[in-house]
């Protein structure tokens, strides 16, 4: 067991690309650490880095109190699960396993009893003599899991273990890796593009972007208290809703003006300097509902005509157009285009549409006029400059 | 449906007419230590004749400058198989070096290996017996086995084969399981490329098998022949091909028949070769290793 860190680490490749960005990381002792972000955000870069398999151009990677970047791949005492499982097709299900040991010259004994635990613990006892050919996706994977852990090693790397799984199994391997990380309690770094994984499986989170790590916190944290638009579009399903507002002193608080819609805030006090500024406001589709359900509660309203119904069962998602412009930063469009989101393209100028999490009890349908209540406690602003999060304490 | 017979006629004509050209000089030679030398020209050219025949051949073949001629079987063995162990031992991890080394002067040196291959083997000769008179092995065993080893076409097979259909991933897990640079190539390149040894192998010892001018350049004791240039000795002492040593009361008794089994015998371990790599070659071993 060791902790990993990044000081200051960047890597240039050959034809000048910057992959990572002066990343700072520590990762403790036995913590699970996901690293997300979009495709070319510099996570698999990272984790390369860790393992050996990429130089590091600047900085250092420390694994417990060794500096590491001049350390060959097998004196670092960490074990990897590849993205495609990189299983040797001419071995075994038992000598892929056994395969880090015999290099090791672990005794013979010694590796039939790890390969045995591994086998049981990951289901595989049926399947050591076969080929990988003759293993379903999840068996092989199964087996990248087995040669990780046989190992015992001081960290695990993973990179997009799951990503070739089906949606199903997705989940099952999920709840696998994670309760076999718990129970080994051996430092493990994550790598992943699907912000559900990141969200449900890291003890802490790593959000990057451009070779940039853009904000490391617990789970909740980062989805209650994205540091900026990038993160809070990122993470979440359906997206943060995002839009452009001005903010007006009003009474004794102040109120966020979007379109023909004006939300009074009393609890915002330090949204007071931006006074007849432009922010970017953030809503999360669950802290809008249809007032209808909501009751007369006091919360700020928004109006508009609803677009799209899309029954969950356990609730139901309500794309409704309001007057209003969505936010377009260069983050939002990044993201947009990441996730394959069209919603800033169908707009018209002068409406934007905003996606709500309401109660399946909601009677409203497409083409319905509706009105939304929205939780003002769980609002998020943003500097349109800057992208970063503006907020209280 | 009657344009339809006409056209599979006109195709079952045309792919017999081929098959018929270019079987019958096969058919021929097989079926001709079967026969005398006069029935040879006089009897059905495709008619079998009898075993006995084949045995006589045999002798008169084996006979031949005191049983030289399985000296040159034995020679030819002897200079295609050491000259392919060092292709393969020196070939294969070439390619490999080649395919995932980045080292200055790569790029260089995979156009050179392009270029080397498509230079006709004859036009080297001359400077090859040049360099080897230059080191005295003018006339050894090493004078046809490293040049034979030399065999860049090896070394693009290997290499073609691990840029290619060898996934990166693969090796970076044997690195991170702890192989160094060696371990990973003998424990995971190598034993995944055994197609590609297969096709290196089968392509060189038959090019070796088969080369003609060289050795009989830079070899000048007919002991030390290979079959090819033994053949080609054989027809210099065959009366009705070279009438100079024809008649005239010689011991030589090396006919139409005694030749055509002579060729028909130096064609076999070719065939056996064949066989063997082309197992090899059929199976996918990298089926499994990655998802697809």
């Amino acid at each position: 067991m060791a902790r990993v860190e990044f000081d200051d680490v960047s890597k240039v490749f050959a034809d000048g690309t910057r992959a990572v960005d002066r990343l700072d990381l520590q990762i403790t002792d036995g913590e699970f650490m996901v690293l997300v972000g979009p495709s070319g955000c510099g996570k698999t870069t990272a984790l390369r880095m860790v393992a050996g398999l990429e130089d590091i151009s600047d900085g250092v990677v420390r694994i417990g109190e060794r500096v590491v970047n001049d350390l060959t791949p097998k004196r670092r005492d960490i074990a990897m699960v590849f993205q495609s499982y990189a299983l040797y097709p001419h071995l075994s299900v038992r000598d892929n396993i056994a395969f880090p040991l015999k290099i090791a010259k672990v005794s013979k004994d010694e590796i039939g009893r790890r390969v045995a635990e591994a086998a049981r613990i990951l289901d595989l006892e049926p399947y050591l003599k076969r080929k990988p050919r003759a293993l379903s996706g999840g068996q092989r994977q199964r087996v990248a899991m087995g040669r990780a852990i046989v190992r015992q090693p001081a960290v695990f790397l993973m990179d997009e273990p799951l990503s070739n799984l089906d949606a199903k199994l997705r989940v099952q391997m999920r709840a696998d890796i994670k309760k076999i990380q718990s129970k080994l309690g051996v430092t493990s770094i994550y790598v992943t593009h699907d912000q559900v994984e990141a969200m449900t499986m890291g003890d802490r989170v790593a959000v990057m972007r451009k070779g940039e790590l853009q904000q490391v916190a617990p789970p909740q944290e980062l989805y209650d208290r994205p540091v900026n638009l990038f993160v809070a579009g990122f993470i979440g399903s359906p997206a943060m809703n995002m839009l452009e507002a001005r903010v007006e002193r009003a009474g004794g608080g102040v109120a966020v003006v979007l379109g023909d819609a004006r939300l009074e805030l009393s609890d915002h006090p330090w949204l007071a300097p931006y006074d007849g500024q432009p922010v970017v406001l953030g809503i999360r589709p669950e802290d809008m509902e249809d007032a209808a359900i909501a009751g007369d509660d006091g919360s700020p309203r928004l109006r508009g005509r609803v677009e799209l119904r899309e029954a969950l069962g356990a609730d139901v998602l309500v794309h409704f157009a309001v007057a209003a412009r969505s936010a377009v930063t260069e983050d939002v469009r990044e993201l947009a285009e990441d996730v394959g989101d069209d919603r800033l393209r169908s707009e018209d100028a002068g409406t934007a549409t905003l996606v709500g999490r309401f109660s399946p009890r909601t009677r409203v349908l497409e083409g319905d006029n509706v009105e939304v209540s929205v939780d003002r406690n769980a609002l998020h602003f943003f500097d349109p400059q800057t992208g970063l999060a503006i907020r209280g304490s | 449906m009657r344009i339809r017979m006409v056209g599979l006629g006109v195709r079952l004509t045309i792919l017999a007419a081929f098959a018929i050209f270019f079987i019958a000089p096969v058919l021929w030679l097989v079926l001709a230590p079967t026969k005398s030398d006069h029935a040879l020209i006089t009897s059905n050219p495709f008619a079998f004749g009898d075993f006995h025949n084949v045995a006589l051949a045999w002798k008169h073949l084996d006979a031949f400058s005191s049983h030289i001629f399985r000296r040159w079987v034995g020679n030819t063995l002897f200079y295609a198989v050491s000259a392919t162990a060092i292709t393969l031992v020196a070939g294969v991890p070439a390619g490999y070096g080649l395919a995932i080394g980045r080292f200055p002067g790569r790029k260089l040196v995979l156009s050179l290996t392009l270029v080397v291959m498509i230079v006709p083997g004859a036009a080297l000769v001359l400077p090859i017996f040049l360099e080897l008179n230059a080191v005295h092995l003018i006339g050894s065993s090493l004078s046809v086995i490293l040049p034979f080893s030399f065999f860049p076409f090896g070394v693009y097979l290997a290499y073609l084969y691990y840029a290619t259909a060898l996934p990166p991933s693969l090796l970076d897990a044997a690195r991170v399981d702890g192989c160094g640079e060696l371990q990973t190539f003998l424990r995971v390149a190598l034993p995944l490329a055994k197609p590609i040894v297969a096709l290196v192998f089968f392509f060189s010892f038959v090019a070796d098998w088969n080369n003609f001018f060289l050795p009989y350049v830079v070899l000048a004791d007919s002991n030390q022949y290979p079959i090819t240039v033994g053949l080609w000795d054989l027809l210099s002492s065959t009366p009705s091909f070279n009438p100079a040593v024809g008649g005239g009361g010689q011991s030589v008794k090396i006919f139409k028949p005694e030749l055509a089994l002579a060729t028909l015998i130096a064609v076999v371990p070719v065939a056996i070769v064949f066989l063997f790599s082309q197992r090899a070659l059929v199976r996918g071993l990298v089926g499994g290793a990655v998802k697809e």
